[in-house]
């Protein structure tokens, strides 16, 4: 098996310094459902001491957190010329 | 910044398609692109259905195919075994293209034809009364927009011309991309150089709405798994390890082995087929196109989408021709709505419309996929005794017969 980690090294991004995808630090507290641990292809959303972390590099911007996530996530394209560049999609 | 007759926004088949038919049209036209190189946040399957091109681009002959799709296998995938229907023809009607490079070949001939495309800015906002884009800090006057923003509307949400996608009316499809050489893709493939496979497989590992896929390109093979939003959240699915899970299965392994992986990809599709299209695409002269406007069909065993986009590209970029020549560009919208209700996108979606209530039936994904199995594994499986073909079908069918013959017969209307 090909870790999640092994295969976005293979994905080509230019990182911005701001992300472009921000929680809501007392919704994600508060949610029991926390669908973002396990929908986001790249698992970006992570939980530790029963706190999510997003770490916006490796985003594939797809928008299936933005979908799924039953709060009001602030959701935004990378800036102009950031993000991931795919050679074959 | 000048002032264009046309912005476009965005820089996938269905901007392309309108940039490329205003600026033959001799109007002028702006596409900007949020990617750094136009087309790069582009991700589907594989396959392009091909009349579209052949019809309105000049020069189709040169586009960058990688194969020409001439089987057609449809799998369905248990745990430890398969069962596949395959379809060949020396006719084909869809190629197989990288879609990155298929929008750049796309945005050059654009430009050819005389569009201005700009890459790596981000359209901010658009605003009405006067019509004007904002991006980069400045405004863009123009007479008419369109967006082609793809599949997450933020643009058309905040303009107010459509909602957003509900979790059951949209799918996340993740793919891998594998290296080999051309000669070991058309052996292991069985295809001659120019021949690809399109494979779409039902069942394993999700069981649910979605399935697999596989795409030969010239030297690389995409694979990948496309599942429902609502179904990933309902079931827990880790959406991240469904390639993974899918791409280790002895029957897919098997065309991968000795291949390198060197991308994967991660992108939304629109599933609603016609319920996914808001009641209005535009508002006075800008218009929504493509994945925006949710024009993607999903018929189980084909999915169709960039020929689509494009074209409502093309029907964009008339209909404002149309309006500016009458002197009324915000008559666009309306001109729009009327082309795109007569045409074949709608038709084809109106026709498919109930192919949506046989594909949300999620007995299709599971138990008859299964049962499909299970019967080629009943008839196959030879020790002292074997097992006559009536009496395996009548066990595994037990008790559902009814059910199935109601199932099947509106499968067979729908899709």
């Amino acid at each position: 098996m090909e870790s999640i980690e092994n295969r976005l090294g293979l994905v080509s991004f230019t990182v911005d310094s701001e992300p472009h995808i921000k929680l809501k630090e007392e919704k994600c507290d508060n949610c029991n459902l926390r669908i973002c641990l396990y929908v986001c292809p790249a698992k970006l959303y992570r939980e530790e001491e029963g706190k999510i972390y997003f770490n916006h590099e490796g985003c594939l911007e797809c928008g299936t957190c933005r979908i799924a996530c039953p709060e009001d996530l602030e959701w935004a394209y990378p800036r102009g010329g950031f993000g991931v560049h795919y050679q074959f999609g | 910044m000048d002032r264009f007759d046309a912005v476009v926004i965005g820089g996938g088949a269905a901007g392309l398609g309108a940039a490329y038919r205003m600026a033959e049209n001799g109007l002028s036209v702006l596409l900007i692109e949020r990617g750094e190189n136009v087309g790069e946040k582009s991700v589907y399957g594989g396959r392009i259905y091909t009349w579209v091109f052949e019809e309105y681009v000049k020069g189709f002959k040169d586009a960058p195919v990688e194969r020409w799709v001439k089987k057609e296998r449809l799998t369905f995938l248990d745990e430890r075994e398969s069962v596949s229907i395959e379809y060949s023809s020396d006719r084909t009607c869809s190629f197989i293209a990288v879609l990155t490079k298929f929008n750049r070949w796309l945005a050059e001939k654009a430009e050819d034809a005389g569009a201005l495309v700009v890459s790596g800015i981000k359209v901010e906002d658009v605003k009405l009364n006067p019509t004007k884009v904002v991006a980069d800090g400045e405004e863009i006057e123009c007479d008419a927009v369109v967006i082609a923003e793809g599949v997450n509307p933020v643009l058309s949400m905040k303009l107010g011309i459509r909602d957003d996608w509900k979790p059951e009316e949209i799918a996340v499809g993740v793919k891998e991309v594998f290296k080999f050489s051309e000669s070991e893709i058309n052996s292991r493939f069985d295809l001659n150089s120019e021949e690809g496979v399109a494979n779409l497989f039902v069942g394993y590992p999700i069981f649910t709405h979605g399935g697999g896929f596989i795409y030969t390109n010239r030297d690389t093979v995409s694979v990948g798994v496309v599942v429902r939003v609502d179904s990933a959240m309902k079931n827990r699915i880790e959406v991240y390890d469904i390639a993974e899970k899918f791409r280790a299965h002895r029957d897919v392994t098997a065309f991968l082995k000795g291949g390198s992986m060197i991308e994967y990809s991660a992108h939304l599709v629109p599933e609603a087929g016609i319920k996914g299209v808001p009641d209005t695409l535009h508002k006075n002269s800008i218009i929504i196109t493509g994945d925006t406007a949710g024009f993607v069909m999903n018929r189980g065993f084909t999915i169709r989408g960039v020929d689509f986009a494009f074209y409502s590209g093309i029907l964009a970029a008339d209909s404002i021709k149309e309006a500016m020549d009458r002197g009324d560009v915000n008559s666009a919208g309306h001109i729009y709505e009327t082309k795109i209700r007569e045409s074949f996108i709608m038709k084809e979606l109106e026709r498919f419309r109930k192919a949506l209530d046989v594909l949300e039936n999620t007995r299709f994904f599971d138990d008859y996929t299964k049962m499909m199995v299970g019967i080629m594994e009943g008839i196959f499986d030879v020790r002292k005794e074997s097992n006559r073909l009536y009496d395996v079908i009548m066990e595994k069918t037990k008790g559902k017969k009814l059910r199935m013959a109601m199932d099947f017969l509106s499968a067979f209307r729908g899709l």
